[in-house]
């Protein structure tokens, strides 16, 4: 069920070089395995639980600066531009 | 001067000025240094500061100024909470020198009530564990048995405490994070229903399910710092507008005359023999305070492990995307990099544990299974909450061990991970269906490793829950730290 | 058949902060990444708050579109690593497993034609990326991340780009007269387009940077398509990026991998409930439709329908109107808008520059209808106001504008001009149609003060005698 292409390409949906890709393909089964209990399940709704909240407790639209100038905080060039790589 | 105090009499002492501060954190310090090397609860240690602000509270106190509630109270925190200033690492080599540049609102909450933080603590990797053996930093180990693992993930906030190199500690619970440390520890640990405190800088594993929750000696020193920590947060869209309630007073109050649903699918079948029996001299404990109580059967607890695993790694994958080393991170740049070789370069800096829970996140959100897994165990947390809604009709609370098994030797299980991930059968129900439960410290086993017992409470009911947990409290009498 | 679908981008530009944090939503022209906080940045830890106006507006256009809002609705996370994502995921809305997206099902008519409206939802902008130098080096600003805006998904209902161009147009006027967006700023309206040839596969294009570019594509990929089915070649499903410089559509150089998007609901979003009496509230807010606002001026001021068609369609103009006219003048009012007035204000640069008020229109209608002054005049007032900003009367007395009515003066420039131009009064006698030559030479003389009517009136009167 979980070979080796769908580890990495599984791998590749999480943006993660798996060099010893045979170590996690056993796990990844075995514990999809056991997820496939849920097939069994026999519900007797549909609802599913989450939070709510009325639309008019929401955040009022204001500006407010942030308190910290943030960009000083993070990796950024002589310009204040974050480096990203080069997109192809 | 005696470190094992509890933080509620620390508080009266500092307040009558029978205890100086600046000594307490002193000799707080001075055993960290002494214990850290045996037991590894701490990332980072904020010596400098941690003193100069006992100082400075000191003073407060001797020239009669305004003092916050904690009187200087060192507390340890959590590596995955925010705190301005301090590394906050996660216990991962992705964040290995991430400073925050802001408080998360627990600890905003706790400093403005002159609380003390002495340090970070460790955890699994991104809180994902059960153990705290999956830190980038080296594991963590038990107090009671340096060859024991202390629980997880809040591993080091439960050595912290434990072993006396602070009064109490944040954790954060997704899947009984809190409550696992604290029963393995032997301390008090709270997991506070989804949407009583904020979850603000506390970085999100599973976030649908997860609470920062408070670690302590003692239930008071629980109920004291919650009463700092809970209530609505404008950053937190996910808390809840309720009225302030003091979780300390009347917390004396017994439980004679409420009844107590003993949670049959918990204390059954693969359950470690020393702990069930723990367990039911708590029960019979409880009944010689006038508690009445019942088994009550929950049957969706048997899919509870599949729903929650198949969540927080479905919830993990994405929330940890954004570690990408962009914008921070440890420093190597982008020059020379295309786009995905650069990603996957940064990116295989997880540990084994994390990128495995990112894969089978990846698996169960993949297109066309998502019927199949997500919206599945979402229905299951449904079906969990409704049951637990007809059992509180009958109960006004639930009792089970904390953990089912006692505490395991470091290495034992760290290459099993689905039987890693079934010792989490009793606690992660309170995560699914949002209720709270605690861990409270009932007995030492024969192998001299401490029993936990657990209660929960219907939805924002930590009022009743904290009484229900002082009065099992008061019933036990433990030995001190062997450390 | 052609069958054309568009997706459309559309910033909800008149919020005052972000969609989840309260960093001002108009990110243009500031320092890069000086307009940023931990949320908008995907600092661990921070979590998204959402802005009740931002889901007001939404649905405001949903309503004004005809979409129907459900009670609740709820966020997703789209998942995909790109730079401009500060978390590589986008907070969006998602209907595949239920309807929870702030619009749906709706449609509008366009001279006839029915286009329905699939869905309409609410997210958040990336960042920006700017592409540095030969090396091609990427750099990030996060200003915009987190901008609000509504994406427009409209059913295949198009058959001709010109239908795709009125459609758009018309929901550029919409979304400024419902007060959501000025469509005009640079990136606040952004198209991409689906288009299928007869039961050929459907083609993406992307990266579309106008609306008159749109159009553009369109055709290109209308001949495309159709050359290759004319060949018996079948059209790939693909996505094709809009070439501006060269002015044709390419093929995606990315070989199309399929993008999982693992779509998962945004927990740190609970669901928003929108009660009935939110949904009234909202409806309240909303300004007067654009089609009940021309049927008004019709209506109840008489003005024609092509001059109210102009007037109701652009928000400016309307609002120029609506301050300006009183129960009197509304007529005149219109028409000066719509006629004088156009060609100071037929760009969104030129309406900011302009120096008139509500005042200056009204006094203009005025003074016209009164006979103080000659249309002529009322040209050239208007042109000195839009320019100086002078009141009226300032402009009158320095550009000499009074209107000359009465009888004396004008025969007294009559007999001037009767003088100087023996030859043409010779001749308009004998042939009474060039008789305009010498009203205009009294307008020449009077610089249009001069009363037309009256003025034809002495004229005829002296040619005859």
């Amino acid at each position: 069920m979980v070979d080796r292409k769908e580890i990495e390409h599984l791998g590749d949906l999480v943006k993660v070089d798996l060099r010893e890709p045979e170590k996690y393909i056993k796990q990844v089964e075995q514990i999809i395995k056991y997820f496939d209990r849920l097939d069994a399940v026999e519900f007797n709704s549909d609802a599913t639980l989450r939070n709510e909240v009325d639309a008019e407790n929401l955040r009022d639209d204001k500006h407010e600066p942030c308190t910290i100038s943030l960009i000083d905080h993070l990796k950024k060039d002589q310009n204040n531009f974050i480096r990203a790589p080069k997109m192809v | 001067m005696n470190l094992g105090i509890s933080a509620t009499e620390f508080v009266s002492q500092a307040k009558a000025g029978t205890i100086s501060v600046e000594e307490f954190v002193a000799k707080t310090l001075d055993r960290i240094k002494l214990v850290e090397d045996k037991i590894h609860a701490f990332i980072t240690v904020d010596y400098q500061n941690a003193l100069a602000k006992a100082k400075e509270i000191d003073k407060k106190i001797k020239s009669k100024d305004k003092v916050g509630t904690c009187f200087g109270m060192p507390i340890s925190i959590k590596d995955n909470i925010c705190t301005a200033g301090i590394k906050t690492t996660c216990a991962s080599k992705m964040l290995e020198n991430f400073v925050a540049p802001y408080d998360a609102t627990v600890v905003s909450r706790l400093k403005s009530e002159d609380a003390i933080i002495v340090g970070k603590v460790n955890l699994d990797e991104f809180a994902m564990g059960s153990t705290t053996e999956f830190s980038y930093f080296g594991p963590s180990r038990n107090p009671w048995n340096v060859d024991y693992v202390p629980g997880g993930s809040s591993g080091g906030s439960g050595v912290s405490v434990s072993a006396q190199e602070c009064l109490a500690s944040l954790g954060s619970d997704t899947g009984g994070s809190v409550r696992s440390p604290a029963s393995f520890c032997s301390v008090v640990g709270l997991k506070p229903t989804y949407g009583l405190v904020s979850r603000y800088g506390l970085v999100s594993y599973a976030n649908s399910i997860e609470q920062v929750g408070p670690m302590a000696r003692t239930v008071e020193d629980v109920a004291f710092l919650l009463n700092i920590i809970s209530g609505y947060d404008s950053h937190d869209d996910t808390t809840v507008k309720n009225e302030h309630v003091d979780y300390t007073k009347d917390i004396t109050l017994g439980i004679s005359g409420k009844k107590i649903g003993i949670i049959t699918q918990m204390i059954g079948e693969g359950i470690d023999k020393e702990v069930a029996s723990a367990t039911n001299r708590a029960i019979s404990k409880l009944q010689d305070l006038g508690a009445e109580c019942v088994p009550i059967s929950l049957d969706a607890v048997e899919h509870s492990v599949a729903a929650y695993y198949t969540i927080a790694s479905a919830e993990a994958s994405s929330n940890l995307s954004r570690y990408d080393n962009l914008r921070y991170g440890f420093d190597f740049g982008t020059e020379g990099y295309e786009f995905k070789a650069f990603i996957l370069k940064a990116r295989s800096n997880f540990g084994p544990e994390v990128v495995r829970r990112m894969l089978l996140g990846a698996y169960v959100l993949s297109a066309g299974y998502y019927g199949k897994y997500y919206l599945k165990a979402q229905k299951v947390r449904a079906m969990i909450k409704a049951q637990l809604d007809e059992a509180f009709k009958k109960v006004d609370f639930l009792v089970s061990p904390t953990m089912p098994i006692l505490p395991y030797k470091v290495g034992e299980k760290i290459d099993d991970p689905l039987k890693m991930y079934l010792t989490d059968i009793n606690t992660i129900t309170a995560n699914l269906s949002g209720i709270p439960a605690i861990s409270v410290p009932f007995e030492i086993s024969s192998s001299g490793l401490p029993i936990g017992v657990q209660l929960f409470a219907n939805s924002f009911e930590e009022k009743k829950l904290l009484q229900a947990a002082y009065a099992l409290q008061e019933t036990t009498n433990l030995p001190e730290v062997p450390l | 058949m052609t069958r054309i679908g568009l997706e459309i981008h559309c910033q909800l530009t008149k919020l005052e902060s972000k969609l989840f944090c309260s960093c001002k939503a108009e990110y243009r022209n500031l320092a890069s990444n000086s307009n940023i906080c931990p949320v908008c940045a995907g600092l661990p830890g921070s979590l998204p708050m959402l802005n009740k106006k931002a889901v007001e507006k939404a649905a405001m256009i949903s309503l004004a579109l005809g979409c129907a809002i459900p009670e609740k609705i709820g966020f997703f996370r789209k998942n995909y690593f790109y730079p401009d994502l500060p978390k590589n995921f986008q907070i969006t809305q998602y209907n595949a497993y239920g309807p929870t997206s702030i619009g749906s099902d709706g449609k509008i008519t366009i001279e006839g034609k029915e286009i329905r409206i699939r869905r309409i939802q609410l997210e958040e902008d990336p960042g920006r990326l700017v592409y540095e130098g030969k090396s091609m080096l990427t750099l990030v600003d996060y200003n915009r991340a987190g901008t609000p805006l509504v994406e427009i998904v409209t059913e295949p209902d198009f058959e001709t780009p010109k239908q795709v161009r009125i459609f758009l147009n018309v929901l550029a006027d919409l979304v400024e007269n419902v007060g959501i967006s000025d469509p005009y700023l640079e990136g606040a309206m952004r198209v991409d387009g689906n288009i299928s040839e007869g039961d050929g596969n459907r083609v993406e294009i992307k990266n579309v940077g106008s609306f008159r570019d749109i159009e553009k594509a369109l055709h290109f990929e209308i001949t495309r398509q159709q050359s290759l089915l004319e060949r018996g070649i079948p059209v790939v499903a693909e996505t094709r990026h809009w070439d501006d410089a060269r002015r044709i559509t390419v093929s995606s150089r990315s070989k199309e991998e399929e993008q999982d998007y693992r779509y998962l609901p945004e927990a740190d979003i609970p669901i928003v409930l929108i009660r009935n009496e939110s949904i009234e509230n909202i409806k309240k807010q909303m300004p007067e439709s654009i089609v009940a606002k021309r049927e008004r001026y019709i209506k109840k001021y008489g003005i024609p329908a092509q001059v109210a068609d102009v007037l109701s369609s652009d928000r400016f103009y309307s609002d120029l109107f609506e301050k300006s006219y009183n129960e009197k003048n509304a007529k005149e009012v219109a028409n000066i808008i719509t006629t004088d007035l156009l060609s100071y204000a037929d760009t969104r640069e030129k309406k900011l520059e302009l120096k008139i008020t509500a005042q200056h229109i009204s006094d203009l209608a005025d003074s016209i209808m009164n006979d103080t002054l000659t249309r002529n005049s009322g040209k050239q007032a208007l042109q000195e106001m839009v320019k100086t900003g002078k009141s009226l009367s300032d402009v009158i007395c320095s550009l000499d504008l009074g209107h000359v009515s009465d009888a004396g003066s004008i025969e007294k420039i009559i007999d001037e001009v009767f003088q100087e131009e023996e030859k043409a009064v010779a001749e308009a006698r004998q042939n009474p149609d060039t008789i305009n030559y010498l009203v205009g030479k009294v307008m020449r003389k009077t610089k249009g003060k001069a009363d037309p009517t009256t003025t034809l009136d002495i004229l005829r009167k002296k040619l005859s005698s």
